[in-house]
């Protein structure tokens, strides 16, 4: 199951659209698992990394993925190559991802790419590496045209993560 | 020697070492083990990401191509190939397939990079087939795997800083074309109908115009020579043309009319052939089973019971039987 945790208010409608896109992209059920809080002493931009470890007060199953849901910005991150844009974070392969709405204002308005972007964070979640198809959710998220596709999955990262998810069930 | 293989002298328990195809594993225990009578030395490995266990006898660690995971001055350069521009891929897949094997078994950390980045390149002039995709994912998973092995660091922190280098932030992604692939062939660009590795696998026809027919060489002949002057200046500038030549039509004689379209499916039923005049109209076709004949009745005859159905009723037993 995919749990959503929500770290800000956010309004049902938007809310629920978001657990019928994850429910047919990955055929898991997914619900609105209520809210928890930041951490104190996070300030903005948060650290994802170190939110995904700290945040308490989620209840979930082993089997169970948690999508943290925050309308605040991400740090983006020191890496050895460059600078990483963190629009979300997840560890691969574990339980917990996390996602923002920035750069965007509302869930409403900017539905598609906020749902893309939670494709992409719960696909890591389910082992899944970066497409080189720019229509599948798994392209990298800081490309231009990242946040004008669809929120789905190409034919390759799809039988994937439901080969995962079939594994992690049996 | 494949490239980075440890010899045994430098592997000891505990070790992070990387086994070609499997990726990063700890070496768990080096001993003797007695095998259909013979005593071999064994290292035994157990990958990292799943806990399977490989033993590996020592003959042959350095030919399969055992070695330490890399190190940061490796991953530096690791980057910087990936950075860089390169020679592009062969467009013979048959090639391509043999040197990237050989890049993935014994090439190290630096034949994993150069393996994705050559297909990353390859399917930005077409999408890959689903072989080469798989290919490209095992590469990159397990360059992903030994550069977060060799930085200390989470592996999607690695993904991300690999991706970064090969979809640098900001810049989508290019297309391109067939002739970036070129490998200094001036008059061939090396496809050749290749592009999808059939190398003549296919029976296709030849590429030349099929010949006229005879009936109609008389009329085409002057006509046709002309043409083929232009066309044979022509087909030196212009591209091999491919796949199967057009069907020839038929030259028309002068004062015919345009041929009908042709027609197409089962031609339409006759009708039969009208009455004459006067006659009464045919009566409509019956259908179905034609009712049972009536049996031929006698003269003052009753007429026939109705037919009794069913099971005859038991005969009674005679009354003498009862006591």
């Amino acid at each position: 199951m995919i749990r959503i945790v929500t770290l800000d208010p956010f309004e049902e409608k938007p809310l629920a659209k978001l657990k019928s896109t994850l429910y047919t992209a990955f055929g898991v059920g997914s619900e609105h698992s209520g809210s928890a809080e930041i951490p104190p002493g996070l300030g903005e931009p948060l650290d994802a990394e170190k939110l995904l470890d700290q945040v308490k007060g989620i209840r979930a199953y082993q089997d169970d993925k948690v999508l943290l849901l925050t309308s605040r910005k991400l740090k983006e991150r020191e890496l050895p190559s460059g600078v990483a844009p963190t629009p979300g974070f997840a560890r691969q392969g574990k339980d917990r991802a996390v996602i923002t709405l920035q750069p965007h204002k509302d869930l409403e308005t900017s539905f598609k790419p906020v749902a893309r972007h939670a494709l992409h964070q719960l696909g890591h979640l389910w082992e899944l590496h970066h497409c080189l198809d720019p229509r599948c959710s798994m392209y990298p998220p800081w490309t231009p045209s990242f946040n004008s596709g669809e929120p789905i999955f190409c034919t390759f990262c799809r039988e994937k993560s439901e080969q995962k998810i079939r594994l992690a069930k049996s | 020697m494949p490239e980075g293989s440890a010899s045994l002298n430098q592997l000891a328990v505990g070790d992070r070492v990387v086994y070609p195809n499997q990726g990063v594993c700890r070496v768990t225990a080096i001993d003797t083990k007695v095998v259909a009578g013979q005593s071999l030395v064994f290292v035994t490995m157990r990958r990292e990401e799943d806990g399977a266990v490989v033993m590996v006898p020592e003959a042959k660690v350095v030919a399969i191509g055992v070695r330490k995971v890399a190190n940061a001055e490796d991953v530096k350069s690791v980057f910087a190939f990936l950075r860089s521009d390169g020679d592009k891929a062969d467009l013979d897949w048959k090639q391509r397939a043999r040197t990237n094997l050989e890049r993935m078994t014994q090439g190290g950390i630096l034949g994993l990079a150069e393996v994705v980045k050559d297909l990353q390149i390859l399917s930005e002039l077409r999408p890959l087939p689903t072989k080469e995709r798989e290919l490209y994912d095992n590469a990159r998973h397990l360059l992903v795997s030994e550069v977060a092995a060799a930085l200390g660091t989470a592996e999607v922190n690695a993904e991300d800083a690999i991706d970064i280098v090969l979809f640098p932030p900001g810049r989508e992604r290019p297309k391109r074309t067939a002739a970036e692939f070129a490998r200094g062939e001036e008059d061939d660009l090396g496809l050749d109908g290749d592009l999808i590795g059939l190398d003549g696998d296919l029976d296709l026809p030849s590429d030349e115009e099929p010949p006229a027919e005879p009936a109609e060489e008389e009329n085409s002949e002057e006509e046709g020579s002309e043409e083929e002057s232009e066309e044979k200046s022509s087909d030196e500038d212009a591209p091999k043309k491919r796949g199967r030549p057009p069907k020839a039509k038929p030259a028309e004689a002068e004062s015919a009319e345009p041929a009908a379209p042709k027609k197409r499916g089962r031609p339409p039923k006759p009708k039969p052939e009208a009455p004459p005049a006067g006659a009464e109209p045919a009566a409509p076709k019956k259908r179905g089973r034609p009712p049972k004949a009536k049996p031929p009745e006698a003269e003052g005859a009753e007429p026939a019971a109705p037919k009794k159905r069913g099971r005859p009723p038991k005969a009674k037993p005679a009354d003498g039987g009862e006591d």
